[in-house]
Formats: C-alpha cells, sequence, structure tokens
C-alpha cells in the first residue's frame, strides 16, 4: 500500500511514521493507555501541554454543554442536507460550516478582548475601566457588544451565568473574566440609562471566556466550540435518516413538512412573462434603463 | 398566455402549461403546522435538554463530553468504563498527522476562508475508504446477522467475511498496523475495562480469517480496532462514523491554525500544473464555430452495442468519471 506523504508541510503539531503517531512530543496511544481524557489531549493538540486538572474539568463542563443546543442554526442545516440523503458527513461538515459572524462567533470575540486587553496595559487602565471604555466604543459606534444577549433564551442562555460560576469556582479566573465581567456590568448599565431592558451574556461571552482563560487561542477556542456542536447536529442529522422522511417534503406525514410547497412565502417580483429572443434586447436595454430591478439585487 | 413558448403546448405534457396557477401555495390548515421534531433534543427560553436530561444540570452534576455523547446518541448515562473507553478512541481519533482531514484543512485554511470552513470541509474526508467506519460496522452488522439466520459460528461467518471483502478499504484488518502496536492495545484496554462485546470478538476472527488467506503480512487496523470498540460501546456504524469524524475536526482545527501561521494564502491563479504531469490530448487547434459544423461528433449511441463501443472508448479519458463504477443496491439480491 501506496504510503508516502499526502501533503507536504513542515508542522508542529504531529507526525506518524509505522511505528506511532505522536502529537506534540507525545505518544498517542501513551496518552490513552495513562488515562487522560479527550479533553486533556485538546489542551495538547492546541496548547501542547498537560493541562492542570481543574483546567481539564473546566473543559468537560464547556465541552458537554456546548455539545447540543438543540434547534439552532448548525442543527437546521443538518436536518435540511441530510434532507437530500448525501453520507452523514455532508450533513455534519455543514453545521459545523454554520457557524460565522453571528451563530457563535467565537474567535472574534477573542480577539476583542485581546486587543482590550492590551490597551489596559499599555493606557495603565483597569480591566474594569477598560472594560466601560469598550461598551461605549462599541455602543457608540452603532455596534453590537460581543457576548451578550441570545435571541432564544431571551432572559439569558440557561448555560452562561452557570459557567462564569464554574469558572471562578474552579479558581482558573484570569484577566478574561475580569474583563468580561466589566462589559457585562458597564454594558447592562449603560443600557439602563437609556431605560432599555436587561441582557445577560450568551456563551459566547461566557464560554468563549473561559476557554480564552485556559488558555486556548481565539481560533482555538472557536474549533473548540463550534466542532463539539458537530457531534449534536450529527445526531440530529441521523435522527432525521433514520426516522425522517428524506426530501421533508411528503404529503402523506400528518404534520406539513419543512419543505412542503405551503411552507415558501413568496415577496419577489410579480409573476411576469418572458420575452422571446428577438424581443429580448430591447427588453434587456429598458431594464437596465429603468433600473427597477436593482431593488431585487443580491 | 396566449402565446406559446418552445415546447410548452406538446400534446404529451401532463397537464396545460399554458394555463397553469400563478402565486404561491396557501398554508396547509388539515395538518398540523411544521415543527422541527426531534427525539434528541429541546429548548425553551431556560433551559436545554438533551434525551430528557438537562445539559446544565448534567455539567454541573459532573458529567462530560463523552458522557453527553452516550446520551445524545444512545439516551442513556454510560458505565464509567464506558465513557472511559469512549474517551480512549476519541484520543486515538483526534489526530493522525497530515493525512486527507488535515490536508484539506489546509487547503481551504490556505484560500482565507473561516476556521470553521475548513474544520468542517475536513469531516468530508471521512468515506467509504478513510475512515470508513459506516461500511465496516454495516459490514459487521450484515455478517453477524446472517451468521444468525444461518446458524453459523463466529469463525465460520468471518471466513466468508474475509473471502467476499479481503479486498475492501473497509475491511478493519490490513499491513497498515503491523509495527504499530496502537489497534491491538485498544482491543486489549476494552477487555481490561469490561467492555469488549461481540464486535471486538468477532473482529478478532475477521483479523484470523484474513491472516490465513492474505498472501501478504496483515492485522488489525484502526478502523478495525475503533469501528468494533465504538460498537461494543453501543454506537451504530453511522454514529461512529460521525463522532469519529468530528472528534479528527478538532485536529482539523490545528491545522488551520498552523497553515495561517506559518504559510502565505494561495491566490486564484498562482499555483501551476507542470506539463509533464498532463498526460491528456496533445495541444490541438481550437475549431472555428463553422468548422464546429463539421468536425464535431455527437455523444448519442442508438443501439446497445453502439453504447457499449462508446463507453469503452469514453473510459480511456481520466477525468470524464467513465472509469470510475458505483455499486448500487441490487433489486434481484435476496437479503
Amino acid at each position: 500500500m501506496d504510503r508516502k506523504p499526502l501533503f507536504r508541510r513542515k508542522t508542529a503539531i504531529s507526525y506518524k511514521t509505522e511505528e506511532k503517531t505522536v502529537l506534540r512530543g507525545y505518544d498517542l496511544s501513551e496518552l490513552a493507555e495513562e488515562g487522560y481524557s479527550f479533553c486533556d489531549a485538546l489542551f495538547v493538540l492546541f496548547q501542547g501541554r498537560i493541562p492542570t486538572k481543574k483546567e481539564e474539568e473546566m473543559l468537560q463542563y464547556e465541552t458537554a454543554e456546548f455539545l447540543e443546543h438543540s434547534m439552532s442554526p448548525s442543527a437546521a442545516s443538518a436536518f435540511a442536507v441530510i434532507s437530500g440523503r448525501p453520507d452523514l458527513p455532508a450533513a455534519v461538515a455543514a453545521s459545523v460550516m454554520t457557524f460565522g459572524g453571528a451563530h457563535g462567533p467565537g474567535a472574534a470575540h477573542g480577539y476583542m478582548m485581546h486587543k482590550y486587553i492590551e490597551r489596559a496595559r499599555v493606557e495603565k487602565k483597569s480591566l474594569e475601566e477598560m472594560g466601560k471604555i469598550l461598551v461605549d466604543e462599541y455602543m457608540d459606534a452603532g455596534l453590537a457588544v460581543m457576548g451578550i444577549g441570545q435571541p432564544q433564551h431571551t432572559d439569558g442562555d440557561p448555560r452562561a451565568e452557570p459557567t462564569h460560576i464554574k469558572h471562578e469556582e474552579l479558581g482558573v479566573g484570569g484577566v478574561y473574566l475580569e474583563l468580561q465581567r466589566s462589559i457585562e456590568k458597564h454594558f447592562n448599565e449603560r443600557r439602563k440609562k437609556e431605560g432599555r431592558s436587561y441582557v445577560a451574556v450568551n456563551m459566547i461571552g461566557a464560554g468563549n471566556t473561559a476557554l480564552a482563560e485556559l488558555g486556548f487561542s481565539p481560533n482555538a477556542a472557536w474549533c473548540i466550540g463550534c466542532v463539539c456542536r458537530g457531534f449534536s447536529c450529527a445526531a440530529h442529522a441521523l435522527f432525521s435518516m433514520k426516522k425522517g422522511r428524506a426530501w421533508a417534503a411528503s404529503k402523506r406525514e400528518p404534520m406539513v413538512q419543512m419543505l412542503d410547497l405551503s411552507m415558501i412565502k413568496y415577496i419577489g417580483p410579480e409573476d411576469r412573462e418572458v420575452p422571446s429572443q428577438e424581443e429580448r434586447q430591447e427588453y434587456a436595454n429598458k431594464q437596465k434603463e429603468e433600473g427597477e430591478y436593482k431593488k431585487w439585487v443580491l | 398566455m396566449g402565446t406559446v413558448i418552445g415546447n410548452l403546448n406538446d400534446p404529451r405534457l401532463q397537464y396545460d402549461y399554458q394555463n397553469r396557477e400563478h402565486g404561491t401555495v396557501k398554508p396547509d390548515t388539515k395538518r398540523e403546522p411544521f415543527q422541527w421534531v426531534s427525539e434528541v433534543a429541546y429548548k425553551n427560553i431556560h433551559r436545554i435538554v438533551a434525551r430528557g436530561y438537562d445539559t446544565t444540570e448534567l455539567v454541573e452534576s459532573g458529567y462530560g463530553i463523552g458522557d453527553v455523547l452516550f446520551i445524545d446518541y444512545q439516551a442513556r448515562i454510560p458505565l464509567i468504563e464506558e465513557t472511559k473507553m469512549l474517551n480512549y478512541v476519541m484520543i486515538m481519533s483526534l489526530e493522525d498527522g497530515l493525512s486527507s482531514p488535515a490536508a484539506i484543512s489546509r487547503i481551504v485554511a490556505s484560500s482565507k476562508s473561516l476556521l470553521t470552513q475548513a474544520a468542517g470541509a475536513s469531516i468530508l474526508a471521512f468515506g467509504h475508504a478513510y475512515g470508513a467506519y459506516s461500511a465496516f460496522g454495516n459490514m459487521l452488522d450484515t455478517y453477524l446477522s446472517m451468521a444468525e439466520k444461518e446458524g453459523k459460528t463466529m469463525e465460520e461467518i468471518a471466513e466468508i467475511l474475509v473471502k467476499e471483502n479481503i479486498n475492501s478499504e473497509a475491511l478493519g484488518v490490513s499491513n497498515l498496523m503491523l509495527k504499530d502496536p496502537a489497534a491491538k492495545r485498544m482491543f486489549a484496554r476494552a477487555e481490561k475495562l469490561g467492555v469488549a462485546e461481540k464486535y471486538i470478538a468477532f473482529t478478532k476472527e475477521i483479523v484470523k480469517a484474513a491472516q490465513k488467506i492474505s498472501k501478504e503480512p496483515v492485522d488489525l487496523d484502526m478502523l478495525g480496532a475503533t469501528g468494533a470498540t465504538m460498537m461494543d460501546l453501543g454506537f451504530s456504524p453511522e454514529a461512529t462514523w460521525a463522532v469519529l469524524a468530528v472528534s479528527r475536526a478538532f485536529g482539523a482545527g490545528a491545522h488551520y491554525c498552523e497553515e495561517v501561521e506559518r504559510e502565505e494564502p494561495r491566490r486564484l491563479g498562482q499555483a501551476l500544473t507542470p506539463k509533464e504531469d498532463y498526460d491528456g490530448p496533445e495541444d490541438r487547434p481550437v475549431p472555428t464555430l463553422e468548422e464546429r459544423k463539421k468536425t464535431v461528433r455527437p455523444a448519442q449511441s442508438h443501439t446497445p452495442e453502439e453504447w457499449k463501443k462508446a463507453f469503452d472508448e469514453k473510459q480511456k479519458l481520466k477525468g470524464t468519471g467513465w472509469s470510475i463504477e458505483e455499486e448500487i443496491e441490487d433489486p434481484r439480491r435476496k437479503i
């Protein structure tokens, strides 16, 4: 069997020989044999170190709670993709790829934290002060303050505050938690002054803060959060694959299906006649001149 | 509409295309309205519940990621030994050097894409050869059920399985782990933890049967070890496929990070393909549109014989897909 390297790169992550697979210097099989957990191995993977037990416990807590979130954009995409009955990995891949600027924007939150912690250092301000500066700068610019608010859990994500508390309880708190707490405090103080309602921390604010504190870079933390969700989205896709209807449009089901024709609400241009090829050039010119089409351009 | 467009008044059409209704379909009020139906999980404003267990209560009670995987996929709290074994398997699945998932992740990263796109894309590397857990597991189930129906022993059915699948990438036995003890150590650990059941036992018989008939030395490989262990932990072949592919996606995420940290992004048109790697048609002039009418040949065949001749001819040009043969279910086959 051809065992030539598939891809050549200098790498500090791992190597693989006929005898063993080595991750950051540790034989993977030895790590497993020794009784380390998968979460321990994530520290080795992303940080090249074995974590303290408390750090491992915090990551266990976070990954276990990140894993399942019922119907979010990621699970919805898994359902949608598997309805066409591709191989299961397609649905799982799609679910992980759903994470971006709105759904779980973990890396962006991490970079925001870095920027303001660095400013606190350079500008010789406390993290408490810097939290207020961050909130004011974001809100003055009309930008959303990352890490706060969740569209479904309108009273606060049930996982978020307990994550902060666990973060403190395990004694793994540091600059990130201090800044995040300050952001939450000043964000709501300002909203109160403006006569607006209280908005609680979300899982980016709580979870990503803890991951940063555990030593994960913004992208590593994002990876952990989003890929964890892939586990549960795969379960949702499997449920649909094994117990649901392919195509998700059957009229025989007692419930209207996701892709039933009646689920379509159209708000585009009115139905119109297709111009013949003889009429086409004049028609197209007129459309361009009138410019009405521009309001539909995406 | 008076004007007929194209063939839209052809009498063979199933309905009157000239007088089709406009607008969308009205909401169906005779059936229950659409909802996301799930046996796996639900949430409300204050709770997230997986298989009946509140996930915040789970983590506050000290359950970890491995436990929640059992809950999501199997609707049960696992034994401590089962969670330990799952951790073991997941660690072994986390990283595999610069193999397909890492390579895909790095290629996506090199386009300056988001990490989630790279990590997600890496999952697509798991198919029916690389990480063929679905194919492997379903093969075990098929032959085990055959053994039950036909009253054969595990040893006998393993020999049949091997004879029929000796060249399959999903056999779980190969020459890949002759010097690396990791696969066999996994079975030993499962036995030590008391979680080894029929799939590990059966896979061991498959290894013996393959060693009897193989011309070259072969042994249990990582596909066989992880696939059988996961199934003894109660994961279905498809669940195994998903859990292990996602476990590797964390590793792929690290490869994304390293690619961005160490390499320059690749631009459209940047990469060259040397002519010496090309073995397609010789360079040739593009015919004018006038010449096209005289020189080009249509693809249609009008008899099965003509079709076969054209089929064989088409297989000569690689990259057309004509040399790929995918198995589809034979409806005549009695299961």
